[in-house]
């Protein structure tokens, strides 16, 4: 199983969601989350002094899924989140030890 | 660990203490309300009796015609005056028409009882509109400060309402108008009789007013009451303006002092100079300085004396931390949240409707509508100068210089708003709202005086420039005989009001100078000296941690905004 973590624009998340529903994915999570990568901040001012705007909000999608659907899941990300501009985000993959569905007490596979 | 004896725990010994130090001011507490309560005989006993009930107030004496000319035509007092022939004449007619037409001298006692009705729920009406403005300062400045802090905003607004009241209600009110009826008789209310008693002075010199402590004996009276809600609230509005630059960083305990403070002391000494018949209203007559000193709703006795105390207490307790770097760079903490700010301006404007026209004390007075409109120019003006100027400057048009802006010019027309035109409103406005903006940038580059809310700017520096404007724009179309000067002409005219510079009258001009200035030594060195003491007994800020952290825990145990999960976790 596998961990993706993708940071993605405010704006792509119709399309992404709509691409991931299609491929059968069934769960993920969601976070509003700031931050920055080569997408520079600007200077701003607020009431005479300076301040740098370094920050952009977006949005983080978590899902867990078997290793082998994890191809399609980054196409589907990917096919929705590129704009082709700089701030388009970047998706982490990464082992998952164990997963539990709380309800009925499943793990692993079936859990998923 | 119940043997009896009291526990040892550090828990224990915490409560003891707190126990013991709330039984100490328990004690003093109770120790002033029975000075005071022995003392108000004292005050109650001269004079004319009051009217509790309402029924004896407003009669064929109070009611006048559009012009000002009384019903009742006085016998002269002094036979030595050129034109007493002519008086006595006016008056022995007068005399005779009542003994012709005796209903008519009836109608004529009805007709004042309904004059002075109408001006009691004008008063009141418009008294009710400055107590909402509480709501729009609330808003406005815990729109401005950091999401840590808003709790503690919303609280110093509510406890500054309730403190600052409790201190007007035993003391201050009596400071301030305890002689109003000797040099200053509030005519459109029936008079106030009963408050003619100076503590502190006599005549024309009065420095302290002496009647209705603890609004009672003289001050238990409908139409002192009257008065008193109407100025109770315009304190309040002193009260709540020192939050605007003391936020973030007091503790509660010395903000009620403060509130305590500008209630009981501060606001209610000056507004008796210049509102309660003291000595700076009578320095037309006494100093020849045109009608005294003048200052229409209080852009000084209440604004000035709001901001130079704020800037006072700012300069008591040293910026916020990380305020200004070790090279003075400013570092920005934004609003948290504009919406709170906008809508907050316009709740101060809306109020502003009652604090400026309701200031005539009288739907009577009909320079009313002037008032109102002059109001709103100035506040527009502000708001247009300071958006265009910030965005000259800056590039951007800032949304809180815009409501400042409004801000300012409202606090700068508020001298002047009876005594202009609906032009100088205008140009009045316009140099607030660039005083303004001069005035944010000039605390935090230039003399480092950290001001959350631009509240010394606002009020402090834009009050000083309303008593100012009224030295220089009054055209005299209103206020003849204002502080018993010029009763019959002014300047060579009859019927002549209150002049300005620009329309021939330096001496009034010199007189607003003197006052304004006085004003901001007095609210300014008055905080400064209490507050600095204080401060060295026990200081007044909250710790470097608790600053960081933010107020609302550490000081009320609770957040402005819980975060959802912290709230339901017990759910």
């Amino acid at each position: 199983m596998k961990r993706i973590d993708a940071v993605i624009r405010q704006g792509s998340l119709d399309e992404v969601r709509e691409r991931l529903t299609n491929i059968g994915v069934e769960g993920l999570t969601l976070t509003e989350v700031i931050g920055f990568g080569r997408q520079k901040g600007h200077t701003e001012y607020y009431r005479g002094g300076e301040y740098k705007v370094d920050f952009h909000p977006k949005l983080l999608l978590t899902i867990v899924a078997d290793e082998g659907q994890v191809e399609e899941i980054l196409e589907a990300i990917i096919g929705g989140a590129r704009t082709g501009n700089i701030g388009d985000g970047k998706i982490f993959v990464t082992p998952v030890d164990e997963v539990v569905r709380i309800r009925t007490g499943e793990i692993g596979k079936a859990a998923v | 660990m119940d043997d009896g004896r009291m526990g040892t725990t550090p828990q224990a010994s915490m409560r003891r203490s707190r126990w013991s130090l709330f039984s100490r001011r328990a004690v003093l507490l109770l120790a002033t309300f029975a000075l005071g309560s022995l003392l108000t005989p004292c005050f109650a006993d001269e004079g004319p009796a009051p009217d509790p009930s309402g029924t004896a107030t407003g009669d064929k004496t109070s009611t006048t015609d559009a012009a000002g000319n009384g019903f009742v035509v006085a016998a002269p007092t002094d036979p030595n005056a050129p034109d007493y022939a002519r008086k006595k004449k006016d008056s022995d007619d007068f005399q005779a028409q009542m003994a012709k037409e005796p209903l008519a001298a009836k109608l004529a006692d009805h007709v004042g009882h309904l004059r002075v009705a109408t001006n009691f729920s004008w008063t009141l009406l418009t008294g009710y509109l400055v107590l909402f403005m509480q709501a729009g300062f609330a808003l406005l400045t815990c729109g401005l400060v950091r999401k840590k802090n808003a709790g503690h905003l919303m609280m110093l607004n509510f406890a500054a309402y309730v403190f600052a009241f409790l201190a007007y209600y035993a003391v201050g009110y009596a400071f301030q108008f305890g002689a109003i009826a000797i040099n200053a008789a509030p005519a459109n209310l029936g008079g106030t009789p009963t408050l003619n008693h100076f503590l502190l002075g006599s005549g024309q010199w009065g420095f302290l007013g002496g009647k209705g402590f603890f609004l009672s004996g003289p001050g238990y009276d409908a139409g002192s009451l009257c008065l008193t809600l109407f100025e109770v609230v315009f304190m309040e509005t002193a009260g709540y303006i020192i939050v605007g630059a003391i936020c973030e960083r007091i503790n509660f305990w010395s903000f009620l002092l403060c509130e305590i403070f500008i209630g009981g002391f501060l606001y209610p000494i000056f507004g008796c100079w210049v509102w309660g018949g003291g000595w700076l209203s009578q320095i037309g007559s006494t100093l020849n300085l045109g009608h005294g000193y003048v200052d229409f709703a209080g852009s000084t006795v209440v604004h000035a004396v709001g901001g130079f105390a704020a800037m006072a207490l700012s300069v008591v307790l040293g910026p916020r931390l990380g305020k200004y770097g070790p090279d003075g760079k400013v570092k920005v903490f934004p609003a948290h949240n504009l919406v709170y700010v906008v809508t907050g301006t316009f709740i101060l404007l809306f109020g502003w409707m009652g604090f400026n026209p309701g200031s005539t004390l009288g739907a009577s007075d009909l320079r009313i509508s002037v008032v109102a409109v002059n109001t709103n120019l100035a506040a527009v003006a502000g708001s247009a100068a300071a958006l265009l100027l910030w965005y000259l400057i800056f590039g951007k048009p800032d949304i809180t210089m815009a409501c400042n802006g409004m801000l300012a010019g409202l606090v700068a027309i508020t001298a002047p708003c009876a005594f202009v035109s609906p032009n100088s409103a205008v140009v009045i406005g316009t140099l607030a709202g660039v005083l303004v903006c001069l005035g944010v940038l000039f605390n935090d580059r230039v003399i480092k005086v950290d001001d959350p809310c631009g509240a010394i700017s606002v009020h402090g520096y834009c009050g000083f420039l309303g008593a100012i404007c009224v030295g220089l724009f009054a055209d005299g179309t209103y206020g003849a005989g204002w502080n018993g000067v010029g009763t019959s002409s002014y300047l060579g005219h009859a019927g002549q009001g209150v002049t300005g510079l620009f329309h021939g009258d330096s001496r009034q001009f010199l007189c607003q100078l003197l006052g304004a200035s006085l004003c901001a030594v007095w609210a300014f060195g008055g905080t400064f000296g209490v507050f600095w003491i204080v401060n060295k007994i026990k200081s007044m800020r909250v710790s470097p941690d608790v600053e960081l952290e933010g107020l609302d825990i550490p000081e009320f145990g609770l957040k402005g905004y819980p975060e959802d999960a912290t709230v339901t976790m017990e759910a």
